[in-house]
């Protein structure tokens, strides 16, 4: 049985590597040091491979042959793919993958019900480049990325993202090596709306509302409270990506997020944070 | 118009999915979008708002909100893509612009 030692949620909005020095300095500052902070906590729980769960921004995944999930299997990844380099501005990296644990992951998650595909191939955008460049520096720990349909409905609601983070667990801790240690982020959101009529807005007051819920630990009231309409009035192209964030939370039981950080970052049209669970704790029994 | 509007048949949308993933299509983009547009059998309608880069029209006509921005970029470039530069305002000019024009 393999261990999930680390879990997070946070942003991947290309703002934060492509023009930070935009936002004011005190912005700036925070987060960065929130980011690094979060990167230092995942590197320290010594995962040997991080699960992450992203939007795949409609660029893998065609209009025409959308899934909910899209567990990627390639031995070696690289990013970011080139159209998007100079716009999210970071330096073309290899990570390596984990195929073996890939496939035994979309085998079980497709015998649960869910609508997965899975592809050896996948073009890297924020999604990734972005979380990698703050967690993982030298890009040296495996990355089983998970991209979903955030954006273009019908999407996997809340309710869904949960139960699919609780499978995921079950997994890992069922299915996967022993011994492994796995961490398992979730990224995207906060607030925004790329292209839409929010572009350059940012609501803060959603924002603080949602990682406020998270902190409080109880993943019924997130459910029942973060609707997708929640959501979508937030930021209608964007603030979804915040079903990852629910996902991660289906993967820690009872526990209480713990902010990180969180700035309403306008300069980098969205709301920016991270927040992590801590795993070394029991969880709550409800 | 928002991320529920989006025709997925469209086939301006076809084409922004292939033309990111493929750099025979992106580069040089704004010379050759004309010929790509008669491969993916755009509308008229669709044409003509791309030859305006008429953004707000894109959007009418079901173009997936996402796609909205990298259409800017693709004509504008996407480097230092901060609120002032020059693909994010021709974005937001667009969109103001043309609001409430009946095309």
């Amino acid at each position: 049985m393999a261990d999930l030692v680390f879990v997070a949620g946070l942003s991947h909005a290309p703002g934060l590597t492509g023009w930070l020095d935009q936002a004011p300095p005190r912005e700036q500052k925070a987060l960065t040091d929130g980011f690094n902070q979060l990167g230092e906590l995942l590197r320290a729980s010594e995962p040997d491979l991080i699960i992450g769960l992203a939007n795949d921004h409609l660029l893998n995944m065609p209009l025409h042959d959308l899934h909910d999930f899209c567990v990627g299997t390639a031995g070696k990844w690289n990013g970011p793919a080139e159209w998007f380099r100079d716009w999210v501005n970071v330096a073309p990296y290899n990570v390596p993958g984990a195929p073996e644990t890939a496939h035994i992951m979309f085998e079980e998650v497709a015998k649960r019900n869910f609508d997965v595909t899975s592809k050896s191939e996948l073009l890297f955008d924020d999604n990734w480049s972005v979380p990698l460049k703050y967690l993982t520096p030298e890009y040296d720990i495996p990355l089983l990325p998970i991209h979903m349909n955030c954006v273009v409905p019908p999407v996997p609601d809340p309710e869904h993202c949960y139960a699919f983070g609780k499978a995921v667990r079950e997994i890992i801790e069922n299915k996967l090596p022993a011994n492994l240690r796995v961490a398992f982020m979730g990224t995207g959101g906060l607030s925004h709306d790329p292209g839409g009529p929010k572009y350059f807005d940012v609501n803060e007051e959603f924002d603080r509302w949602f990682l406020d819920l998270l902190a409080e630990g109880d993943p019924d009231k997130v459910i029942r409270e973060c609707t997708m309409d929640k959501m979508i009035a937030a930021g209608d192209g964007g603030t979804s990506e915040l079903i990852a964030w629910i996902a991660a939370m289906g993967t820690v039981e009872h526990r209480e997020a713990k902010i990180v950080c969180y700035e309403p970052a306008v300069e980098l049209r969205c709301g920016m944070g991270c927040v992590y669970w801590d795993m070394e704790t029991e969880a709550v029994d409800v | 118009m928002g991320v529920a509007d989006t025709k997925r048949d469209l086939a301006a949308n076809k084409m922004i999915y292939d033309v990111r993933r493929d750099a025979s299509l992106y580069q040089n983009f704004t010379e050759n979008f004309e010929s790509i547009m008669e491969d993916y059998g755009l509308s008229e309608a669709e044409r003509q708002a791309f030859r305006d880069r008429d953004i707000k029209r894109l959007s009418e006509l079901g173009v997936h909100p996402y796609f909205l921005p990298q259409i800017s970029r693709l004509f504008h470039g996407g480097t230092y893509n901060h609120n002032k530069s020059v693909a994010a305002q021709a974005y937001g000019e667009s969109m103001v612009k043309t609001k409430g024009n009946p095309h």
